[in-house]
């Protein structure tokens, strides 16, 4: 996947999470916790899955989602899924 | 309380006083299919002052009433940080509707086909006891958490039963009182088939007319009205602001109709509520009625109010404040039992607004000419607050002015 192709995917990423998380966009990095950084639970995740389901078109295994710890494991994830 | 004319006592005591109507409008989404375009907004509350987006995005619109007239309650009741994360304070909180635009939202999703924004905060924003919980889990308050649901009884009823755990010791403090905000698109169409709304949409202010010959219907509200249940030992002990005795509490269920109000059911409420508090007839200063402005609930509860107190029913000041307020469901009986502690408090009766035509089956005195003093017939001022709801369930609550 190209380099333009990877920062697509994260500009979304970043807006779904800020959206859901009413956090700064400006501050959120691949590193960014959702948990530890940003006070996210899990019923948050499961927001933030739905919405990258609907954005991406894609469907999220629920074993998937404990793994989107960081905005990076989210971007990659998403990758992978539409890969499948 | 957060009502239509305002939020907390301050806002909202002087209004009613004054006979001030919430009723307006409906502008928040589209009314051109109903029949009834008016309700009581609490247009005056502010939740970005009570919560944060995320919090926002968490709570329906009842629970945001909810927590923040318990914030108000607690701020007043001056109950200290102890007395909250305690496993001996509980909260007890009526509701009719409970989270109905949570719900409205993920059903319209659900049946849209795929279009709409699913959630999986769905059912913890829409449970009924949702309220309840969330005033909890904020107040840190650990003990017996309890949502009632007897449609326009629910307020009424959690104060009672609240009343009933302290008195016998279930609990050392309950915060208790009922909320709901059922002014929705779909709620609004429901009520509409029922053809018990009014439709007098020209001039909002001057639609609910209780006990009035040309009344037609009730109109749709929402609010909160909370307060902190404590013994009277406790209050006094810790300085706090008390503002009335509760003696008595009454319930019964019609076991009649599901909609159509029985009077003999209302009235054995009132006795029982009046035997609890060991009182008589006598003893009752003034009613705050339960006053739909419907045909059937006003006619049924001045024939019930009749039947208790008998020749001494038209001596008694008897006043609807949903003339002023609408019909705020499960909310209604706690905001109005609070009236009825602020009347005894300050020694005056609010109005019923908007009487226009005697009706020969209301021919008691409904306070019609703007506030009046309290008279007092017995050595204390003491009122009776009536609640009645769908299903057949009365509620009914006595309070007095604490004694010198």
């Amino acid at each position: 996947m190209t380099k333009e192709a990877r920062e697509a995917i994260e500009d979304v990423v970043k807006d779904i999470v800020a959206a859901e998380l009413r956090s700064e966009r400006d501050q959120l990095t691949p590193t960014t916790h959702l948990m530890k950084d940003l006070g996210a639970d899990s019923l948050d995740a499961l927001n933030i899955a739905l919405r990258l389901e609907e954005a991406f078109k894609i469907k999220i295994p629920d074993e998937s989602i404990p793994n989107f710890l960081t905005i990076g494991d989210i971007v990659r994830g998403v990758r992978e899924h539409q890969a499948q | 309380m957060i009502t239509p004319v305002g939020v907390g006592r301050d806002a909202v005591w002087p209004a009613l006083a004054d006979g001030r109507t919430g009723i307006t409008h409906i502008e928040d989404f589209d009314t051109s299919k109903l029949k009834t375009t008016i309700a009581g907004k609490c247009r005056d509350f502010e939740p970005e002052q009570f919560f944060d987006e995320r919090e926002l995005a968490r709570l329906d619109r009842v629970s945001q009433l909810a927590i923040a007239a318990t914030e108000l309650a607690i701020k007043d009741a001056r109950l200290p940080e102890s007395a909250l994360d305690s496993y001996d304070t509980g909260v007890v909180l009526g509701t009719g509707f409970g989270g109905q635009r949570s719900i409205e939202e993920f059903c319209g999703a659900y049946f849209s086909n795929g279009q709409g924004r699913r959630s999986a905060i769905a059912i913890p924003k829409s449970m009924y006891n949702a309220s309840s919980s969330n005033i909890a889990i904020r107040f840190k308050t650990r003990g017996p958490n309890l949502t009632v649901t007897t449609a326009c009884s629910s307020g009424a009823n959690a104060i009672g039963q609240s009343f009933h755990m302290i008195r016998y010791g279930h609990a050392e403090r309950v915060i208790a009182g009922g909320a709901d905000a059922p002014v929705t698109p779909v709620v609004m169409d429901a009520w509409k088939e029922m053809r018990v709304l009014s439709t007098k949409n020209d001039d909002p202010g001057r639609a609910c007319k209780p006990f009035s010959a040309n009344r037609d219907g009730f109109v749709l509200a929402e609010g909160a009205g909370i307060l902190v249940l404590e013994p009277l030992d406790d209050a006094i002990r810790r300085d706090a602001h008390v503002y009335a005795e509760i003696t008595g509490y009454g319930a019964t269920a019609d076991a009649a109709h599901i909609t159509f109000p029985d009077p003999e059911g209302e009235a054995f409420a009132m006795m029982r509520a009046l035997k609890d508090a060991r009182l008589s007839p006598d003893h009752i200063g003034y009613i705050n009625a339960h006053g739909t402005a419907t045909k059937l609930n006003d006619a049924s509860e001045t024939e019930a109010i009749k039947r208790v107190f008998g020749n001494r029913a038209y001596e008694i000041p008897i006043s609807s404040t949903k003339s002023m307020l609408g019909h705020s469901m499960g909310a209604a009986g706690a905001i109005e039992f609070i009236v009825a502690v602020l009347a005894v408090e300050h020694g005056k009766i609010p109005p019923t607004i908007n009487y226009e035509e005697p009706d020969p089956q209301c021919d008691l005195d409904y306070v019609t000419d703007g506030a009046r003093r309290f008279g007092c017939q017995a050595p204390l001022r003491t009122a009776m607050s009536n609640s009645f709801g769908f299903g057949g369930n009365n509620a009914v609550l006595v309070v007095r002015e604490l004694g010198k």
